[in-house]
């Protein structure tokens, strides 16, 4: 195995363990199933720099014609500016990017974005890993 | 007498050469060691914050996979919270439901002492000799807290509740009270009454670092005082900034959905 994968899944082991830290407030974890991870690329129409949560709307082509237009939820535009992101530079609309996240358990294509990959192969999170905010591995009184 | 404080001054000014030299802990003009300055909460990585949030967790950036995350109020809190019964399975019933009631999920404040376990979120504290200052980003709430003195007698039920602070040697103390019974105490589920009475205990160790301490009491709810304990860093060149939560909250609407329509989210 790969150095850097080793410790990719050595920290995500970590994460599994400890539950979720740090979490935001919003429970990730009930809107969005862990369950069901997605990955799509399309264009870039708006992101919505808005609190609590922003949202990254792109259209996807489908395989028989036509498009979707898929929204992610992710992080506040406070949290993105700290992770790297610039409003207005980092992407615009017509950018194509590749998205990856979590399905909305209400269905359809809303769904809880991860990491976004831009044209020239960079990454950057757009929103925290699956289940945060959603109490974690373990509640904070002792199950009888 | 004059010559005991001396040599004592030289002996510990020596133990400070010899050793790894560490930054002074800044004090304010009365001599008191001084808070001020943009701080994470729940972090124990010292560094700027691009630097110190470069791991996989809630607001990291990824850059190091291998680094290790910010804390989360569980890997704070090794003892579980000390509920009575009926509280406990209050408790267990939120942590069953992700969280869909969680108080902050409207946009109202965090309590206290939760307002510390939230590391997404900077906190500036602004001190003078008379008050302590704390902005938190998240929410955009504060606390201006008194130096001595002590609690009205008429106080009013509030989210943050009624705070006095008092130096104990380097430690700033500060006794909360006067809470509504509308916030929870830290992770999912764990809420309480208006008898909370939270006595925080905030210590700069070095310059980097404030140890925190929370003990809580809730003779309502719990069966004895429980502490918590984390870490706040020190974040030179990061700024508190706005943060208005009601502009596009589309969450409870979600949850309200999930609800209605009989989605299975329980654990």
């Amino acid at each position: 195995m790969p150095r850097r994968t080793a410790c990719v899944v050595a920290a995500a082991v970590a994460l599994a363990i400890l539950g979720a830290p740090a979490r935001a407030h919003l429970s990730f974890g009930a809107e969005y199933d862990s369950n069901q991870p997605v990955t799509v690329t399309g264009v870039v129409i708006r992101i919505e720099w808005t609190n609590p949560h922003s949202f990254l709307h792109i259209d996807v082509a489908e395989p028989g014609g036509g498009k979707a237009s898929w929204k992610f939820e992710g992080y506040p535009p406070n949290a993105l500016s700290r992770t790297g992101w610039k409003r207005d530079v980092t992407i615009k609309a017509g950018d194509t990017v590749t998205v990856s996240g979590w399905r909305a358990r209400l269905g359809g294509t809303l769904a809880h974005s991860r990491e976004v990959t831009f044209a020239d192969g960079s990454k950057l999170f757009f929103g925290p890993p699956a289940g945060t905010g959603d109490g974690g591995a373990t509640p904070a009184v002792k199950v009888p | 007498m004059r010559t005991t404080f001396f040599v004592a001054f030289v002996v510990a000014s020596s133990i400070a050469i010899e050793g790894q030299a560490p930054a002074a802990l800044p004090r304010g003009a009365d001599g008191k060691p001084d808070l001020s300055g943009v701080w994470q909460p729940s972090s124990r990585r010292p560094g700027k914050w691009e630097d110190a949030n470069n791991g996989l967790g809630v607001g990291g950036t990824g850059k190091d996979p291998g680094a290790p995350p910010s804390l989360g109020s569980q890997q704070v809190i090794t003892d579980p919270a000390p509920y009575q019964p009926w509280a406990a399975a209050r408790v267990l019933e939120s942590y069953n439901k992700r969280g869909i009631d969680d108080p902050a999920a409207l946009c109202l404040p965090l309590g206290v002492p939760r307002l510390v376990l939230v590391s997404l979120f900077p906190i500036e504290i602004v001190q003078t000799p008379q008050k302590v200052v704390f902005l938190y980003e998240y929410m955009n709430v504060f606390r201006s807290i008194p130096i001595g003195g002590s609690h009205p007698p008429d106080v009013v039920p509030t989210y943050l509740g009624d705070s006095v602070g008092r130096w104990e040697g380097n430690t700033l103390v500060v006794d909360v009270v006067g809470f509504n019974d509308k916030t929870w105490l830290t992770g999912t589920g764990t809420f309480h009454s208006e008898a909370l009475h939270v006595v925080e205990r905030y210590t700069r160790v070095s310059k980097d670092q404030i140890d925190y301490e929370a003990l809580i009491e809730d003779p309502k709810v719990l069966t004895r005082p429980w502490t918590i304990r984390t870490t706040m860093m020190l974040r030179e060149g990061t700024r508190v900034q706005e943060y208005v939560c009601a502009e596009n909250n589309q969450d409870p609407a979600q949850y309200e959905r999930l609800l209605k329509e009989g989605v299975g989210f329980r654990r």
